[in-house]
């Protein structure tokens, strides 16, 4: 187990200063070593999301010795709606960005496919393609399976810090809510995970929800924030706020809790009585790709399950691939602890209380977003 | 000499030829674009079509709807500024006048904090500040944090996620700005004019009030103004330190940018705000006197 930080938590206190610089990154990979000959596939993605190690026996490295091209591996991801605002201005003059696939969280899917941005999957050329969970075929945000193959998805539901809530146990989103934790509660800025978790505790399904439904939500975060129950809204740093005891329960990420247990025994996560969300970072391909061939090379080599379940073992999310549970076993090591992980293979109960937050359309989002930033950012 | 003024008439603009061509790339024009960003239009949230065509209403109700973030924005920083110069004054003052052969080292120690990131210096005072922390039992035990809350300037019984500590950190932060240009102007006074004062029986608030402090003024003007134009405009103090109401007009910026993708609401309120700030400027020039800033 080589590397343990998730990229989720990598991300906390870079997300603002990258704000900061939006466009320094984009210049950066803009003169970036092309001059090495061969072919090369040229991949966007988040911080820490695939295995570096052994050297030369890394997924990346099989990759090339198996088909001679070579992966410019570019961890440009730090957060969607910023990775978002920095592609616009390129893929919206009709322009090729420098990158052959890019690894946006699900929802942005439907958004990048409206526009035009994106290229159809060559699905003849991924016969691996097949080895998609059945549970994430035809998604809601890519109801064709036309445009997405996931990379890594993961669960959210609440952590809590079991000395900062004096040993009580969270066990549904209301208990966020209790006078007992007053100024002890975070929530994330992310607004589907915020409002999802919000929406099933008022027993709506965020599969379904109306706008109204989650303007109800946000009405009960901005009383919530009013009546000092809540400290703050965070990104991705909420891990330290969460292990320091500042936030005694709060919204969080399912990969990141349990890896962050490991090294504290009172922190905790639990998928809500009420339900969970569930999230997915899918690969597309943007707009004016040379190399479709070798996008299809890549995306099947990683849909094979024991490359699969290579990567798993690194990064420690829910893997897309159907076989990795046993390609786990089958390794041997440390790799085989994980394949009787809840946390990586959540059982069927569980599943069956996770929810995906539904597409909106550009008003839906506009009015959604617009009232959710007043609300996080006065 | 008059003969050969010609061939030197030249030299004084080819001098300052880089500096105006610097401003000129990288601050007239991006100017010049954020200003027609400004007055543009986009059709659709999500593409990138910004369409120049005088829209005022980017500017609309910029102080109707963000007069909060503004304000606090000024507030902070006009607080912060304050404490810098309560702070710094004095630290400026020891080492110019007692630093002896150790000046250096001693104003060269100011400056070492700026050896790690900004980002991770601000960071750092979220563990500072955590509500188990030393200075939280501190203030507690001292009765600083009720004196905080009678004012009202924190709600329960913590620091951290507070106005309190996001001015603290933009006091931090910018400290140094506002004690260089002080250690410089202190440091041109010739310390024989503190023996005169003595001679002529002024007493040592005197001579400091009618002397020292006059002759110090460019140094407080240029070190308000360093400290005080960005911590209007800071955003990471009040994203780390701060808790649900406690944005800056930064915070509103990044947001109406990033995640709102309303570039030309962004520009506006940049805009504005810059002029707001020179407008503030202007005044703080004309109040402290603009001919001792040149002296």
């Amino acid at each position: 187990m080589s590397l343990q930080t998730s990229r989720r938590r990598f991300l906390g206190g870079l997300a603002a200063v990258a704000a900061g610089g939006v466009f320094a990154p984009s210049l950066l990979t803009a003169c970036g070593n092309d001059d090495v000959g061969g072919r090369r596939l040229r991949v966007a993605t988040w911080p820490i999301y695939i295995d570096v190690e052994p050297e030369g026996e890394a997924t990346l490295d099989l990759f090339e010795r198996a088909t001679g091209i070579r992966v410019d591996w570019n961890e440009d991801i730090n957060d969607n709606l910023e990775y978002f605002a920095k592609i616009q201005p390129t893929l919206s003059a009709g322009k090729a960005i420098r990158s052959d696939i890019i690894m946006p969280t699900f929802w942005m899917v439907p958004r990048l496919a409206d526009l035009g941005w994106l290229e159809p999957l060559p699905l003849d050329a991924i016969p691996n393609a097949k080895n998609l969970l059945p549970g994430l075929q035809r998604p809601t945000w890519d109801p064709e399976g036309r445009w997405s193959l996931p990379w890594q998805t993961g669960t959210t539901g609440i952590a809590y810090n079991r000395k900062a809530t004096g040993g009580k146990e969270i066990r549904s989103i209301d208990d966020l809510f209790h006078p007992d934790l007053a100024g002890k509660v975070g929530f994330l800025t992310e607004m589907r995970d915020t409002l999802g978790l919000l929406m099933l505790a008022d027993g709506k399904n965020p599969q379904t929800a109306s706008v109204a439904d989650a303007e109800r939500a946000i009405e009960r975060l901005r009383k919530a924030k009013a009546d000092g129950q809540i400290r703050k809204f965070t990104g991705n740093d909420y891990q330290d706020e969460l292990a320091k005891g500042s936030f005694a329960a709060c919204v969080a990420w399912s990969g990141d809790v349990a890896q962050l247990a490991l090294e504290n025994p009172d922190l905790a996560y639990v998928v809500p009585e009420e339900g969970g969300m569930k999230w997915a970072d899918a690969m597309v391909i943007p707009k004016g790709t040379t190399d479709l061939d070798a996008v299809a090379k890549f995306m099947d080599f990683v849909y094979d399950p024991t490359n699969a379940a290579r990567i798993t073992a690194a990064v420690q999310y829910i893997s897309p691939v159907q076989g990795v549970r046993e390609a786990l076993r089958a390794a041997g090591g440390d790799g085989a602890a994980l394949a009787d992980s809840t946390a990586l293979f959540p059982d069927a109960a569980t599943e069956k209380r996770l929810y995906t937050f539904r597409s909106l359309s550009e008003d839906e989002e506009s009015r959604l977003s617009e009232a959710f930033s007043k609300l996080t950012g006065s | 000499m008059s003969t050969r003024v010609g061939g030197r008439r030249l030299t004084p603009y080819l001098l300052v030829g880089p500096g105006v061509a610097w401003l000129g790339v990288f601050f007239l024009v991006p100017l010049w674009n954020l200003f027609v960003m400004s007055l543009s239009t986009k059709r659709s949230r999500y593409d990138f079509d910004p369409a120049f065509r005088w829209d005022w209403s980017n500017y609309g109700d910029v102080f109707g709807t963000y007069g909060t973030q503004l304000g606090r924005s000024f507030l902070f920083a006009g607080v912060a500024t304050l404490a810098c110069l309560v702070i710094g004054y004095p630290m400026a003052y020891w080492v110019a006048v007692h630093g002896g052969r150790f000046r250096a080292a001693l104003i060269g120690l100011v400056i070492v904090p700026f050896f790690t990131s900004f980002l991770l210096r601000t960071i750092s005072w979220t563990v500072l500040l955590a509500d188990d922390g030393v200075i939280v039992r501190a203030s507690r035990a001292s009765g600083v944090l009720a004196l905080l809350r009678a004012f009202g300037w924190i709600n329960g019984d913590r620091l951290l996620d507070t106005p309190v500590a996001v001015v603290g950190g933009l006091t931090y932060n910018f400290l140094p700005f506002m004690v260089l240009p002080l250690y410089v102007s202190l440091e041109k006074i010739d310390i024989r004019l503190l023996d005169a004062c003595g001679d002529l029986y002024a007493s040592g608030w005197s001579a400091f009030r009618r002397v020292v402090l006059p002759l110090s003024l460019p140094g407080v003007f240029a070190g308000s103004l360093l400290t005080f134009i960005p911590a209007t405009g800071d955003f990471v103090n009040a994203y780390f330190l701060g808790g649900t109401s406690s944005r800056m007009i930064g915070n509103v910026v990044q947001d109406r940018f990033l995640v709102q993708l309303d570039q030309p609401g962004a520009a506006a309120i940049s805009f504005l705000l810059m002029l707001v700030i020179t407008a503030a400027v202007l005044v703080y020039a004309r109040v402290l006197g603009t001919e001792e800033m040149t002296s």
